[in-house]
């Protein structure tokens, strides 16, 4: 029994009487944080949190804790059933999960969970001393997470994920380059060769100039497709939005609205991603395809937005933590079909006339309904021009559908890409998107920043 | 950043910040001798891990014991959509190992937590130091010794969740319109207690008490339009250090149906134009304005390229201070972790640097940074002290405390009364800025159109565009202290791992010129 199981398990103990369902989080991890080539904020974190449901009468009240000894399970419990006493009876409460066999997974890797901070730290050097001639900023970090759900339904169900990414920026004041890598298991990943792509990438960068705004054709590597893709999958494919008539598909299953080449789903079950095997209420993971060949075919869902849908959906395992269910259902393991070209090449061929992006920064969401996003490109913005990357560009403001650009897309590469998605705020949890390399014909910018470089 | 990311998510507990808070149940519940013993023990449980990390070959330690209790409630469409107690509690240790930093967090509020968290970050520095660099150096300081509370009518975390409930619920109600199909209301409550020790003799204990909330009104057409209002601030309301008082202050069901109808009316108002125009920011906006393109650029670690990979760095260089232009000579802004009622308002930060008010932007030239021991060594001044971690399990980085742009003088009717042909903006709803801190695009909920000094039609989905220095170049006047208001957020994302700050800004409507409006995809 994992440690994660054994607290969710007591702490539904602690919850006697009531009906109670108990979510787990477990966490050891280092981050190994570097600027100016020298490792600057080295982090070591350990901790368990605890989210305890309790249903009184179909009123529902959660608590979490971190305190684990029997007295802090004790308080979760007592807190937790005085915010479900408190509260009038819950209409879209879907009852506890009953018990269900889960899937096998794998995305747990032993030497991962090992890696001690020393070697922690020396991937991050391994990384700095790649990049000799520039400053390298970035992190090197793994970390194993336990996650478990259990419930007075019966339902015990538990997992151990393991993760490592190296992010690296390569830059000084005039260039800048970007690359990272991710995988559940460390040994994938060659910390010096990604330091290495960002100071190739960044030396390409020197003397950017502008270009005029307007809408592009354009490659987007799969650092920056992944950001933009999980921003629309936020606001969009989630259950909650399109029944509320937030997202772009409401209204719209079942339509045409993409390319043919566009294909999309999620699936928990993929070990190239971070496998999942159930959701935070315990709901084994179902892969969902919500995108097949251009046509908007389903979003995710949880046991919530499935009743209140009340049109016979179920939950495809989707869910957040109880407290955190406010967001709606969220596809953690989304994955984008890849296409015919052999290589980013080929792609800037499909393009002839356009711009190569590496990377956006800060994304906000101007529309959900519509899915416009801006944000910036940075570390890696080219001309191309006769079907070849050429010139670097300066940072380009862009304010762009996500569906017309998906909607225009030319040509996807072959092989996917893991691209990491967590940015290691609160509970760690690893996630990332599989996704090719693109190339669109609506690529929208408006206007132009600064040049590469710090 | 702020919200740090739109799709950032809590994944597996609150929402909001998790929580902690036995001693001050012990502290409430019992008398002075009490009390005393409750600190004592977790002043010794920091002294434990200093001294364990010295044993250990730390030159320098500090420890942070943190205790955390929070609870949210929220209510959606007449329903509780959540009601959540939570708690948290941890030391974090920091150590420099021959001028390298360490850092290790621990849960156990033990000997044991104590002294791992102690050896881990020994070990970890150790292991960094290969790679770290310069030696750090630290800029001197008095060690901090003392205590601080705030006083609050009510603490709100003992406020009844039935009180609070209620309260959402009321709000609510106000914003129905057959328009406005989701309506929301939310509050928050917290209350926290930092104990921090240094080698140097620092010893402090310091309380936090916090609470806020606010209103949402999503309508929808019925051809599929989305338009929201929110109050008073969007991204979850507004939030101060202060008791239950401040949330009965805010009015939430007083402003639900003017929220209400002007969700309903941005359905069938005309978009907002493209062009050049005058516009007038309310008091709200401001605050992104100022956090974004003022906050984030002057502090010192993105100066110095520390949060280059993720966050960005800043267009300043350590040499513009007291020398460039940053904006017209109507740009006063202030760093004030004293502003009483500030979710940024503490004695002293999270490495003992006593709080201390200090200009930022003064006649719109850039008066000082926001900085930590090590990023003031580094530029060679005092400039007070804003480190801040999110939690016992996060090293502290410089974060913004309270920052205000300093109010001018009039009346917002003033400064609408001075444009000929413009737009009033008012609420957040998006916002994206680059790496440097320059190149920004910022969306509001609303705009008004001005006609001759006059406040005209509604307008929906509003955006604005420019570049910093610029920008701010282009204001012409701020309103007066009348129209000074302070907006309390508590999603400003920093740092990886990811960390979230609480702070307040104050600020009155403001006017620029020749601002591009009306961006589109």
């Amino acid at each position: 029994m994992t440690r994660a199981l054994e607290l969710a398990e007591r702490a539904v103990k602690a919850a006697e009487g009531d009906e109670a369902d108990a979510s787990v989080h477990v966490e050891s991890s280092g981050f190994a944080r570097f600027a100016a080539s020298a490792v600057h904020q080295p982090t070591l974190i350990r901790d368990e949190a605890v989210t305890l449901r309790v249903v009184r009468d179909g009123r529902v009240g959660c608590a979490t804790t971190n305190r684990t000894d029997d007295e802090g399970l004790a308080d979760a419990a007592r807190h937790a059933a005085a915010a479900a006493e408190s509260s009038p009876v819950d209409p879209g409460f879907a009852g506890l999960q009953e018990p269900a066999p889960v899937p096998a997974v794998e995305g747990y890797d032993d030497a991962t969970a090992l890696l001690s901070p020393e070697e922690q730290a020396g991937a991050a050097a391994a990384a700095i001393a790649a990049a000799p001639d520039l400053g390298l900023y970035g992190y090197y970090t793994s970390g194993v997470t336990e996650i478990a759900v259990a419930s007075t339904t019966g339902l015990a169900v538990s997992q151990a994920m393991t993760d490592a990414s190296v992010l690296t920026l390569a830059a000084d004041d005039d260039s800048s380059g970007y690359a990272e890598a991710t995988s559940w298991r460390a040994s994938d990943l060659d910390p010096a060769a990604v330091a290495s792509e960002a100071a190739e990438k960044a030396a390409d960068t020197r003397g950017a100039t502008p270009v005029e705004p307007q809408t592009f054709r354009a490659v987007l590597e799969p650092y920056a497709i992944s950001e933009l893709l999980f921003y629309f999958a936020f606001t969009s494919l989630n259950a909650l939005a399109l029944l509320e008539g937030r997202s772009y598909l409401s209204g719209r299953l079942g339509e045409k609205l993409f390319d043919e080449s566009f294909t999309l789903w999620d699936d928990g079950l993929d070990r190239r991603n971070y496998p999942k095997s159930f959701d935070l209420e315990g709901v084994p993971k179902q892969r969902v395809l919500m995108v097949e060949d251009g046509v908007a075919r389903d979003v995710v869902w949880d046991r919530r937005t499935a009743k209140q849908a009340g049109d016979g959906h179920v939950s495809t395992g989707h869910a957040l933590a109880p407290p955190a269910q406010a967001f709606g259902p969220i596809p953690f393991n989304l994955s984008m079909a890849g296409g015919e070209a052999g290589s980013v090449d080929e792609l800037a061929e499909l393009v002839d006339d356009g711009i190569h992006v590496t990377r956006l920064h800060y994304l906000g969401v101007v529309d959900p309904r519509e899915g416009i996003i801006t944000g910036m490109t940075r570390d890696g913005t080219f001309r191309i021009e006769g079907g070849k990357v050429t010139t670097p560009v300066v940072n380009l403001r862009f304010t762009t559908s996500f569906p017309a650009l998906a909607a225009g897309l030319l040509g996807l590469t072959k092989d996917v890409t893991l691209v990491n998605r967590s940015d290691f705020y609160d509970e760690r949890y690893p996630f990332g998107t599989l996704v090719p390399a693109v190339a669109t014909s609506a690529f929208t910018v408006v206007g132009t920043g600064s040049g590469p470089g710090l | 950043m702020w919200p740090e990311r739109a799709v950032e998510v809590q994944v597996l507990s609150s929402a909001w910040e998790g929580a902690r808070g036995r001693p001050f149940r012990a502290l409430r519940a019992a008398g002075s001798n009490r009390v005393s013993k409750v600190r004592t023990a977790v002043q010794d449980l920091a002294g434990q891990a200093i001294d364990a990390a010295v044993a250990d070959g730390a030159g320098y330690a500090d420890a942070r014991v943190v205790q955390r209790r929070a609870q949210l409630v929220a209510t959606k469409n007449g329903e509780v959509d959540s009601v959540s107690d939570s708690e948290t509690e941890g030391i974090g240790v920091r150590v420099l190992v021959d001028g390298a930093w360490g850092f290790a967090g621990d849960p156990r509020l033990s000997k044991e937590g104590a002294r791992d968290a102690a050896a881990r970050a020994v070990a970890f520095a150790r292991a960094s130091a290969t790679r770290a660099g310069a030696r750090v150096e630290l800029t001197p300081r008095p060690p901090a010794v003392g205590d601080y509370a705030p006083t609050v009518e009510r603490d709100p975390v003992d406020v009844p969740l039935e009180e609070k409930i209620a309260l959402c619920l009321r709000a609510e109600e106000g914003m129905h319109r057959p328009e406005v199909k989701i309506t929301e209301a939310t509050v928050r409550a917290m209350r926290e207690q930092r104990v921090f020790r240094s080698t140097e003799g620092a010893s402090v204990t310091q309380r936090f008490v916090e609470c806020g909330g606010g209103i949402d009104a999503l309508a929808v057409s019925d051809d599929g339009r989305v338009q929201n209002r929110s109050y008073p601030s969007a991204h979850g309301g507004s939030s101060a250090q202060a008791g239950w008082e401040f949330v009965e202050g805010l009015g939430l069901d007083r402003e639900a149906s003017r929220v209400g109808e002007e969700a309903a009316a941005l359905l069938t108002a005309a978009p907002c134009p493209s062009g050049v125009t005058t516009i007038v920011v309310d008091a709200e906006q401001m605050v992104l304005q100022v956090h974004e393109s003022v906050g984030h650029p002057t502090e010192l670690d993105r100066v110095y390229g520390t949060e280059a990979a993720y966050a960005g760095t800043s267009f300043l260089k350590p040499q513009d201070l007291g020398t460039l232009r940053y904006g017209s000579e109507h740009m006063n802004i202030t760093a004030d972790p004293t502003t009483p009622l500030g979710l940024g308002t503490f004695r002293w930060d999270d490495e003992g640097s006593p709080a201390r008010r200090q200009p930022v932007v003064e006649g719109g030239v850039l008066a000082g940074y926001l900085a930590s021991r090590e990023t003031a060594a580094r530029i060679g001044r005092d400039l007070g002290g804003s480190m801040r971690a999110d939690s016992w399990s996060r090293m502290p980085l410089v974060r913004m405390s309270n920052l205000h742009l300093e109010p001018g003088a009039g009346s917002l009717e003033g400064l609408i009364a001075d444009v000929d042909d413009g737009l009033y903006l008012c609420t957040n709803k998006s916002w994206s800025i680059d790496d440097k801190r320059l190149n920004f695009q910022f969306g509001t909920q609303a705009a008004w159109e001005i006609k001759k000094g006059k406040l005209g039609k509604l307008l929906r989905d509003p955006t604005y565009m420019g570049v910093t220095p610029e920008f701010w170049g282009r204001l012409d006047a701020v309103a007066g202290p009348e129209e000074w208001r302070m907006f309390g957020l508590t999603n400003c994302g920093k740092g990886q791992p990811g960390q979230h700050a609480h702070v307040s800004h104050g600020t009155s409507p403001a006017r620029f010129r020749d601002v591009q409006v009306g961006v589109r995809s």
